[in-house]
């Protein structure tokens, strides 16, 4: 039997959407599961720049630090015993109005040196108007730190323009279908992911792209990441559905006309309200909106699932992220 | 002096039948998709593009679809348009888009970059059109299409005329293609990872009867004023989706369809150079189609006419003779181009 394809008994236990129950045997499995040379590394990637006065006081982080960051959703996450963290990200993949500023940068960059752990700026998809913020960010960091682009022009930049810095694939380019909705595995893997095509790995290496940043999907299986050419980390414990430039929250203080509008101002109203909520009548993962963007929650089945990817060592980071 | 090329309409196709009438209404660029039976047989999914309805029903459609089109100086374009392709259906989506080719077709749309650099390096006589599945709108984004291989770019739909103008200028070795009615997604196609289910399973996920609450930062439900202030946002955003979606999916009185408009921004995309409008909805009835490239054809007409632009817009606004919807703002894709016709406040649609 392939590895994380565990007993029938097990996964019929499982709540619905929980992982899939009988994946296709993957091409990759031939690979033998590669061991994780060391301890995984372990990331927390904050939002609201706000929020880094809560780490300022502190000499150090810990993983009980970062999980408790998370509230809850911190029993969806299992960690290996010997994670501690190594990096630090700052910055929204999903808007362009939650570019951190200089001043949060520089504090974060601070920070992250006096715990010892690698800084990451995470970058959005880019309109034109951002790109010179964008430059000024990326003047701020040091060389070795990572940017999590999720734009193929932001790459671009980054290769041409910083080539002391380490370009991370955001999760937005890294195309699968995650659909909390969708009725069997089957349904899943009409569009299956691209993650191991040739042309794929060219582009990314000749973008000097050494890092995938991945969702783990509903149904998805604990090889389903096995065989990649690049590492790969996941962020636990939300995945995202979909993401807009159109958004309703960041339309409040809006006159009706203006609303729901690409390219309008924005007081950042996702950073104080979201929305949690579910189908009626069904047993999917938790869903909610914060902003322009959809999320759900990993089910205890998903989160077994990243533990068995990260022992067997196809995943070699996690990065935590609330939604 | 040189005259700037004619902006050209695209429309969409899913029978041959079709081409004749949108060409005729002034269509001078048609897509569509087409699923090989071996495609099916080889993948067990009909997953060749981003719809699995919509399509031609196999090579020997395509061919007449290109023969006709091409008889009335037209151009087919071929949808390989999904968001991403497994690395075991590359090959055969290189061997589609070299068939296509092979049988005259004029260019791939494609989103998928691993298949834009496999057609570039296989396929190198078949232009790609980057589809706005891509998500590419800024113009770093659109060199590095170019440099995989694109000659077109198909801009997503929620942009401004301001970064549309933008990227045309600064890159007029690339087409241009922009969106100018129907099928408004709420998402962006290219992150939105989601499919369009059946409506009796929840139809598209942003019009799906998902029921949240709200919560402030701190966990807990917002206060009273803000949660009112919020309800009455989502009150205003219902409007915006109701539009968003074809105005509850009807057409005008006069039979032109509802839904997503840029016909008032046509002026200035022209003015800056965008190659070619694009007319969504492969899966509409053809009347629908017929009447969509009327539609722009109209406007169109009147901008290589010469008419002012505010004059321009005033004809586009009363063409669907119905000028409070356009009032309210919720029908534009781009909104700031608007033109705003003093419509009384009683008389707005609510």
């Amino acid at each position: 039997m392939p590895p994380g394809r565990g007993a029938k008994t097990e996964e019929s236990r499982r709540p619905i959407h929980d992982t899939d129950p009988d994946p296709d045997p993957h091409p990759d499995l031939s690979i033998p599961p590669k061991p994780p040379a060391g301890p995984i590394e372990l990331g927390f990637a904050l939002v609201d720049e706000r929020e880094l006065a809560a780490f300022a006081r502190q000499e150090r982080v810990t993983r009980d630090d970062y999980l408790e960051r998370l509230g809850d959703a911190r029993q969806c996450v299992t960690l290996p015993d010997d994670a501690e963290p190594t990096h630090f990200f700052l910055g929204s993949e999903f808007c362009e109005h939650l570019l951190p500023s200089i001043e949060a940068i520089d504090r974060a960059v601070a920070l992250c040196e006096r715990w010892g752990v690698t800084f990451g700026l995470v970058t959005p998809i880019a309109c034109d108007s951002l790109f010179e913020p964008l430059r000024a960010a990326l003047a701020r960091l040091p060389a070795g730190a990572e940017v999590t682009v999720n734009d193929w022009g932001v790459a671009r930049v980054v290769q041409r323009e910083f080539p002391g810095l380490r370009p991370v694939a955001g999760r937005l380019l890294g195309k699968m279908l995650k659909d909390p909705r969708l009725p069997s595995a089957t349904w899943a893997r009409m569009y299956p992911n691209g993650l191991r095509a040739g042309p794929f790995r060219e582009i990314l290496d000749n973008l000097g792209i050494g890092r995938l940043e991945l969702d783990f999907p509903p149904f998805g299986a604990a090889d389903m990441y096995a065989g990649i050419d690049f590492p790969v980390g996941v962020r636990a414990p939300y995945g995202y559905i979909a993401k807009g430039r159109i958004c309703k929250l960041g339309s409040l203080a809006l006159d009706v006309p203006e609303k729901f509008s690409p390219g309008h101002r924005c007081r950042r109203e996702c950073l104080g309200f979201s929305e949690v909520g579910a189908r009626p009548g069904t047993r999917e993962l938790e869903t909610s909106q914060r902003g322009n963007t959809m999320y759900y929650r990993h089910a205890p089945g998903m989160t077994a699932a990243i533990a068995e990817a990260v022992a067997k060592g196809w995943v070699s980071r996690i990065v935590l992220s609330g939604a | 002096m040189k005259q700037p090329p004619r902006m050209k309409i695209t429309a969409p196709i899913s029978t041959p039948a079709e081409v004749e009438p949108l060409v005729r209404a002034g269509a001078r660029e048609l897509y569509c998709g087409v699923v090989p039976p071996d495609w099916v047989r080889r993948f067990n999914t009909s997953g060749v593009n981003r719809r699995v309805f919509g399509n031609l029903n196999g090579y020997a459609d395509l061919e007449r679809v290109i023969d006709k089109a091409h008889t009335l100086d037209a151009e087919v374009f071929l949808v390989l348009n999904a968001q991403q392709y497994g690395e075991q259906h590359l090959d055969a989506l290189t061997e589609i888009g070299a068939r296509f080719r092979s049988i005259g077709g004029n260019a791939a749309i494609v989103a998928d970059i691993s298949l834009i650099a496999s057609l570039a390096a296989n396929v190198p006589e078949l232009p790609i059109h980057v589809s706005s599945v891509a998500t590419c709108r800024n113009v770093e984004s659109a060199r590095f299409f170019a440099q995989l291989g694109a000659r077109r770019i198909i801009l997503p739909r929620d942009v401004t005329v301001a970064e549309i103008s933008a990227i045309a200028t600064e890159l007029p070795e690339l087409d241009i293609e922009a969106f100018v009615l129907n099928d408004g997604c709420v998402f962006e196609e290219g992150t939105c990872h989601t499919v369009h289910l059946p409506m009796n399973k929840g139809g598209p996920i942003c019009i799906d009867n998902y029921q949240f609450e709200y919560r402030a930062a701190s966990g807990e439900a917002p206060a009273e004023r803000a949660l009112r202030r919020l309800e009455k946002n989502d009150q205003d955003y219902k409007r915006w989706l109701w539009y968003r979606f074809g105005n509850g999916f009807s057409v005008a009185p006069n039979g032109y369809p509802w839904g997503p408009c840029g016909l008032c921004a046509m002026p200035a995309m022209h003015a800056a150079g965008v190659h070619s409008v694009k007319i969504a909805g492969r899966e509409g009835a053809s009347e629908r189609k017929v009447k969509s490239v009327e539609l722009v054809h109209e406007v169109l007409r009147r901008i290589e006419d010469g008419e002012p632009e505010p004059k321009v817009r005033e004809c586009a606004v009363g063409l669907r003779d119905a000028p409070s919807h356009c009032a309210s703002g919720y029908m534009c894709y781009y909104p700031e181009k608007r033109s705003r016709p003093e419509i009384p406040v009683h008389a707005q649609p609510a």
